[in-house]
């Protein structure tokens, strides 16, 4: 290793946790020694064990977890035979914590500043008002704008990126030799998540901070860390320095992430979209099936002490056409009105102004039976794994639910259209029985599929229906939607956030900002040559965007199952 | 934690066998098993009158191995009489008040707009009213039966069960598979009756075994003031009532029932204590 003297050195680590169902090993046989001021990365899909490597390291692991085997050694102090009053004090003082969702770890009935303040205090560093001005200088160091107002006002006054920095702010509050970043940026959009990294990435080095960099996301950790660590199952299956990792890998698991994550250089899963209006002899009406022209959708303004707000326009002047058989993308932040555009189509909110055609026919206003025929045929997949099933039913039971509501058929051939379904998105049939819990994430996804098509609709809309997958079930599951639309003739409206993935799947794309479609073309035009800042910011914000080998991946595995 | 996602789980968790829930099993079978089984006693009889065997006390007689009340009634056949009553009461009453409120809950959550606001501000407003005063003076103004007292205990108190079923309604109607149920083309009901209920009355029902100590405590009260259960039906409050005036000479009239209601008060609470604290099943985060 680089440096002599190791700040963190683990040697053979093991965690086990007890379940009901007897011991269960989360993690095995991890190695890591981190330098002063230098960045590792942890790599690993959910359940790698990742996380729970970092709630140890901070002696925050859950009541029936406990260190099996191996030493934590942080500044020659074996943190994992230290007593709960000796990690106290290293907690926050000499190992700070950046978790993952900065929507549930801050206070929402506390203001930002006193968070902060709290964090230093708790460490007898300052307290008081001198504990405040420090966290309104830490506020401003992680560039919040105005930091003095910011620090007064509470969470859900700021949004998802400034929360993030608000915990950055905490994390590196009592300037701690090592910070633990766990998932920083996940829940942020790809432009907020560049430029909260680089900010982490200076302060850090300006402190002299290492960092451990716990991700999802390949691409990121090569471009942000020294070196990397991929975990599988509990196993660390590679160490290296990130970039070799990332070029040369040498762990067939390391191979399939880096194959697997969708960057500007992945293959297409469908072919070019059928040419041009001009071009296509068929009418109109055989190849478009549904369409949005000119909407509008309003919210009122909130009521305020003095009347209303004015309102708000979260689709504006929308116009989109979506052929038969295939797939547009409608991609932009959080907050540009990608979300509302696919509840409109599915007409779960109703448009202000406009016109929704589907097959021919305005749909905009449909209601009682008309409307119950219609969504027969569009159907939703949504982005949630796990809000999007009943915990209470069965795996069957959901997906025959549609049917039921329909009263299509009886019992028994709804069993056999539920076991198509599930044929259809390579699930056993012996998922039929289980509960959503038994499931991971990315069964629960195909599930939810096989619950919208079983329908046999002919438009599934797809609001960020891959972004909650771990890269290699991401994979998966576009391959598999990119099979249905061959096999179905099924078209797709996809609203996501990931371009790379967009790239790989849509025929059309429109990039939406605050409401409005700024930028519409095939996926290549807009990927090669944007025409608009916004849509280039996009594409530089991507982790690996810049140009760099494609990985020396073998023949792209088959990935059937989740 | 992310990191346990794929560990095997067990199907059901049942009620681990902590302290607390142990000494909440030995409390509620004791009662459960006066009411339950009192009244297979050969020697059961808690009508009888006797004056000259009155205030006989406990292991004296055989025959009355409690002893006998001021009448000389047989005080172990009252007891389990009394327990029973207040058991089959605070049942009685909290089943009303769980059905109502998860009716009101559900509609008022689901619907929302004027119907909740409505809903809501009742419950509100029935809330800032005491509920022990506003039976008083019901049950002055009706006059007192059995009937009367399930009927207004269950009306007063479905506010809580309305307003729990209502919050978890309000996080519910936001989650995907219900959006996907709608878009199904599921009508309220199906949503209401399929999937909000089933995953609303676990919830409830833990609530309820709260309340229901709760209940036994106002009934208790309400019987010891002469408003709730009518003699000669007895009632353990009203045990305690017709006791005191012996609490010099005779105690024992006043423990015996004194300590059922503190059996099933404790057990309850002690129970639905162990309820609440058991693992929550995954669903979502």
């Amino acid at each position: 290793m680089s440096a002599p003297t190791p700040l963190l050195s683990i040697r053979d680590l093991a965690i086990e946790f007890a379940t009901p169902a007897g011991p269960v090993t989360a993690v095995r046989g991890v190695d890591l020694d981190l330098a002063p001021g230098r960045t590792v990365a942890v790599v690993g899909e959910s359940g790698s064990g990742k996380s729970t490597m970092a709630a140890a390291i901070n002696g925050l692991l859950a009541a029936n977890g406990r260190i099996a085997r191996g030493s934590i050694l942080f500044e020659g102090r074996d943190l994992a035979q230290a007593t709960p009053a000796e990690l106290r004090a290293v907690r926050g003082r000499g190992i700070g914590l950046v978790p993952q969702d900065p929507m549930s770890n801050l206070n929402p009935i506390q203001r930002v500043g006193r968070q902060i303040a709290e964090a230093l205090s708790v460490h007898g560093l300052m307290r008081g008002a001198a504990a405040w001005s420090r966290a309104v200088e830490l506020l401003d160091m992680v560039g919040i704008p105005d930091p003095g107002r910011r620090a007064k006002q509470y969470p859900h006054e700021l949004s998802g990126g400034m929360r993030q920095r608000v915990l950055i702010a905490m994390g590196l509050a009592c300037r701690p030799r090592l910070l633990i970043a766990d998932e920083p940026t996940s829940a942020l959009d790809v432009t907020v998540q560049k430029v909260i990294l680089d900010e982490m990435a200076a302060l850090t080095a300006e402190m002299g901070t290492a960092v451990i960099l716990i991700t999802h996301d390949l691409a990121l950790a090569a471009e942000r860390a020294d070196e990397a660590l991929v975990m599988f199952r509990g196993d660390m299956v590679e160490r290296g320095r990130a970039a070799e990792v990332m070029r040369s890998p040498r762990a067939e698991y390391t191979r399939r992430l880096i194959a697997a994550a969708p960057t500007l250089a992945s293959r297409r899963l469908v072919g070019d979209a059928v040419p041009a209006a001009a071009a296509d002899p068929r009418p109109r009406r055989d190849r478009v099936l549904a369409e949005l022209v000119g909407v509008r959708k309003e919210y009122p303004g909130r009521r305020s002490l003095f009347g209303r707000e004015p309102a708000f326009a979260a689709v504006e002047d929308m116009t989109l056409e979506i052929p038969r058989g295939e797939t547009v993308a409608v991609v932009g932040e959080s907050g540009s009105g990608k979300s509302t555009t696919a509840k409109l189509l599915l007409r779960i909110e109703d448009a202000t102004a406009g016109d929704i055609v589907f097959d021919g026919r305005a749909v905009t206003r449909l209601k009682g039976r008309a409307l119950f025929d219609f969504r027969r045929r569009v159907q939703p997949v949504f982005q949630n794994p796990y809000g999007s099933l009943d915990a209470r039913w069965t795996v069957g039971a959901s997906i025959e639910e549609p049917l039921r509501i329909h009263g299509l058929g009886d019992a028994v051939s709804r069993r056999t259209k539920v076991l198509d379904a599930l044929d259809a998105v390579a699930l056993p049939r012996e998922m039929l029985k289980r509960l959503p819990a038994e499931l991971s994430g990315g069964q629960r996804q195909r599930v939810a599929i096989a619950r919208a098509l079983v329908l046999e609709p002919e438009l599934v809309v797809l609001d960020e229906a891959v972004s909650a997958l771990d890269v290699i079930v991401q994979a998966q599951v576009l391959e598999l939607l990119a099979d249905l639309q061959a096999r179905l003739g099924l078209s797709y409206l996809f609203i996501s956030h990931d371009l790379a993935v967009v790239r790989q799947i849509a025929h059309h794309v429109h990039v939406m900002r605050r409401g409005r479609v700024v930028e519409s073309g095939a996926p290549e035009k807009i990927f090669t040559s944007p025409e608009t800042d916004y849509a280039r910011e996009l594409i530089a914000a991507i982790p690996g965007a810049a140009p760099r080998a494609a990985p020396p991946a073998p023949e792209q595995p088959a990935l059937r199952r989740a | 934690m992310t990191a346990l996602a794929d560990a095997p789980r067990p199907r059901r968790l049942r009620l681990r066998p902590t302290f607390t829930v142990a000494v909440a099993a030995i409390m509620l079978a004791a009662v459960f098993a006066l009411a339950i089984l009192g009244p297979l006693w050969p020697g059961f009889d808690p009508d009888t009158q006797n004056l000259f065997g009155a205030k006989i006390p406990p292991i004296q007689d055989w025959a009355h191995p409690f002893g006998t009340d001021p009448l000389g009634r047989d005080l172990f056949s009252r007891l389990a009489w009394a327990s029973g009553v207040s058991i089959l009461i605070a049942l009685a009453a909290v089943a009303i008040s769980a059905c109502l409120g998860l009716a009101l809950g559900l509609v008022a959550g689901w619907r929302g707009g004027w119907l909740d606001g409505l809903l809501m501000g009742v419950g509100n407003t029935q809330l800032a009213i005491p509920v022990v005063l506003l039976l008083i003076v019901l049950v002055a103004a009706l006059g007192a039966s059995t009937v009367l007292l399930v009927v207004l205990l269950g009306l007063t108190n479905w506010v809580a069960y309305g307003r729990l079923t209502r919050s978890l309604v309000l996080t519910l109607r936001e989650q995907e598979f219900i959006v996907a149920a709608k878009t199904a083309g599921a009508s309220d009901a199906w949503i209401i009756l399929r999937h909000l209920l089933p995953n609303a009355v676990p919830k409830v029902l833990i609530l309820a075994a709260f309340d229901t100590g709760v209940i036994v405590t106002i009934e208790s009260s309400l019987s010891f003031l002469g408003l709730g259960v009518q003699p000669p039906v007895p009632s353990l409050g009203l045990m305690i009532a017709e006791g005191q005036r012996y609490l010099q000479t005779d105690p024992f009239l006043t423990v015996f029932p004194a300590l059922a209601i503190f059996c099933l008060i404790g057990g309850i609470q002690f129970a639905g204590q162990g309820l609440a604290a058991r693992p929550p099943s995954r669903g979502g985060r």
